[in-house]
């Protein structure tokens, strides 16, 4: 691939005194096939963007542009309640996934790489929680546990147990939605996780093989300094996407009972359509986004290493 | 020897077929009783239905916008695919072949698109929108579809570029031909597969998002499936057995297109979001 383009550019290189750079083909070239995608971030994040900032630090609502208020927004945003309570429960949400997703992928990744029959079929068969639409996803959990009669209540009450309200309960609605991205999310780890065993040297075994290392060594000493980096990052990323979570608590409960399970995208959209409120809904968003961009900056710099 | 060995494939087997069907269960669950009705349900308590009914899919077609939703998913789905797989194809074409400081940039941007909290673009969009009348018009959805899915397709198209060999766009270079040329007559052909596999992705994608189409539609003829069955969810709110077959209708299309597609998966998603 590198080969290829150093040697489209050498052809090319021959006209390079007689224009400027910017009319060069291996600038301009690209610059034409990028156009269309530009022109379409732009419009769609660059500018809504910059218009974001702006409101945040109006009072502003849906049907009436406000009056500038500097930074009073933030500054009410950091005295409330409901922010820090998204605040923790990102954390939690973010945190339970990452431990929960990360385990299990890697789990699934290593049982799938021994050899056994059928593996391909199983392999897609683990994949179906990550493709159902996020609505059918939190639907069909919902179905499982939403009453008495539902199927975790009848597994409680066939062991003797009493039957319990997830959804009314808010520790119990914040273990459900865990869960629950938990299994949206452990097919991607998974998948991610094979990509990066599969790549393993497996000369590094077999000379470890031959010193007389145990599996356990062999998987704590190669398999998992090996996926050391890769690991983290899958990690950060999967942080970012947990933060930017809106169907799962949504759907689940509407960030209910009681903003127990309202993380700061759910809150900021409170903010925004329910509460007509664009200047505090536009803060919050504002506020993820730095929130995210420092956990961004890690991956960039983890990336080049 | 080969006894124990074939015993511990077949142990394995039972051990990941075992996660696999536990893994599963809501899945199962759902289209089980998408075939038994919510009357069923509550007289039996079963979970299993001991009389297998299509009466909720009927129910679906005739008394629901079922149809209405599906019309919208469709069209939201294709307009938005049209777009993000005509910037996504030069894009990707653009990074498979040429490199400089542009291009470095562009690919980091791309992949700071991927988390970014869509609802800071969402606010100012809406109010964009409405006076144009976009609000509960498919366009609005299907634009800021072609952009979120931007990052993904245009990985996947560019990997596929990669693995084309450049000998032969450097042949028609020198019989004459133009970069752009060279593009369209030569690479473009060859892509079928990729342009196909990234478009079906970027189908799937449009067809199972739920926020976007949520902020920015509004009345019953214009939702797409997720958001039109949500309502399901509340309006009906112990109706199951209606909620469970749309669900698996729904459900549908997603899971035929992505056994099309799922052996391009490691190419895109993994070799593209994640190592750039």
């Amino acid at each position: 691939m590198t080969s290829g383009v150093d040697r489209l550019s050498e052809r090319t290189a021959s006209r390079r005194s007689r224009v400027g750079w910017w009319a060069r083909p291996d600038f301009a070239v690209p610059a034409v096939l990028l156009a269309p995608s530009i022109v379409l971030l732009l419009v769609v994040i660059a500018l809504p963007m910059v218009q974001a900032i702006q409101y945040s630090m109006t009072d502003g609502s849906l049907l009436k542009p406000g009056d500038f208020i500097g930074f009073d927004n933030y500054i009410e945003l950091a005295k409330s309640r409901a922010f820090w309570n998204s605040l923790r429960f990102s954390l939690i949400f973010a945190v339970g996934n990452i431990v929960g997703c990360y385990v299990l992928g890697l789990g699934l990744a290593l049982l799938l790489q021994q050899d056994f029959p059928f593996r391909g079929v199983i392999r897609v068969l683990l994949l179906l929680p990550w493709i159902v639409p996020s609505l059918v996803a939190v639907a069909s959990w919902r179905f499982m546990l939403d009453d008495r009669d539902a199927f975790f209540n009848q597994l409680i009450m066939m062991f003797g147990g009493d039957p319990i309200y997830f959804l009314t309960h808010n520790d119990w609605t914040i273990a459900v939605v865990v869960v629950i991205k938990i299994w949206r999310s452990f097919p991607f780890m998974m998948l991610s996780l094979l990509a990066a065993l599969q790549s393993i040297d497996r000369s590094l075994y077999e000379a470890a093989e031959v010193d007389g290392a145990t599996k356990w060594q062999a998987f704590w000493y190669i398999t998992m300094p090996q996926i050391a980096n890769i690991s983290i990052v899958l990690c950060l990323l999967m942080t970012i996407w947990t933060v930017n979570d809106f169907d799962t608590p949504w759907l689940l409960s509407q960030g209910g009972p009681a903003q127990a399970t309202e993380n700061l995208v759910v809150l900021a959209y409170r903010f925004t359509f329910a509460k007509n409120d664009v200047g505090a809904g536009s803060a919050i968003s504002l506020t993820t986004l730095i929130i995210l961009m420092a956990i961004f900056l890690v991956i960039l710099r983890l990336r080049k290493t | 020897m080969r006894v124990t060995n074939s015993a511990r494939r077949g142990l394995w087997f039972v051990v990941a077929a075992t996660a696999t069907a536990v893994l599963n269960v809501p899945i199962i669950l759902m289209v089980l009783n998408s075939f038994q009705t919510t009357e069923q349900m509550i007289a039996t308590g079963s979970l299993v239905p001991e009389v297998y009914t299509v009466e909720n899919f009927v129910f679906l077609w005739s008394k629901t916008p079922f149809l209405t939703y599906l019309k919208n998913s469709m069209v939201t789905s294709l307009g938005s695919t049209l777009f993000s797989l005509t910037g996504a194809v030069l894009a990707g074409y653009a990074l498979s072949r040429f490199r400089n400081g542009l291009l470095s940039a562009y690919a980091t941007t791309l992949f700071a698109v991927q988390m970014f909290p869509i609802i800071l673009a969402l606010i100012p969009l809406f109010l964009l929108f409405r006076p144009l009348g976009l609000i509960d018009h498919p366009l609005s959805v299907i634009i800021v579809y072609s952009v979120v899915n931007l990052p993904f397709v245009t990985w996947m198209t560019r990997s596929y570029f990669d693995s084309i060999p450049i000998e032969l766009e450097e042949a028609a270079r020198i019989d004459g031909c133009s970069h752009i040329g060279a593009f369209l007559r030569i690479v473009l052909p060859l892509s079928g597969p990729g342009i196909a596999a990234a478009s079906i992705f970027a189908f799937l994608l449009a067809y199972n998002e739920y926020f976007i189409a949520n902020v920015f539609l509004r009345s019953t003829e214009s939702l797409t499936l997720p958001v039109g069955i949500r309502l399901f969810m509340q309006q009906f709110e112990t109706d199951w057995g209606s909620l469970m077959a749309a669900a698996t209708l729904a459900t549908l299309p997603t899971l035929v297109m992505f056994l099309f597609v799922q052996r391009f998966i490691t190419h895109g998603t993994i070799a593209g979001g994640v190592k750039g």
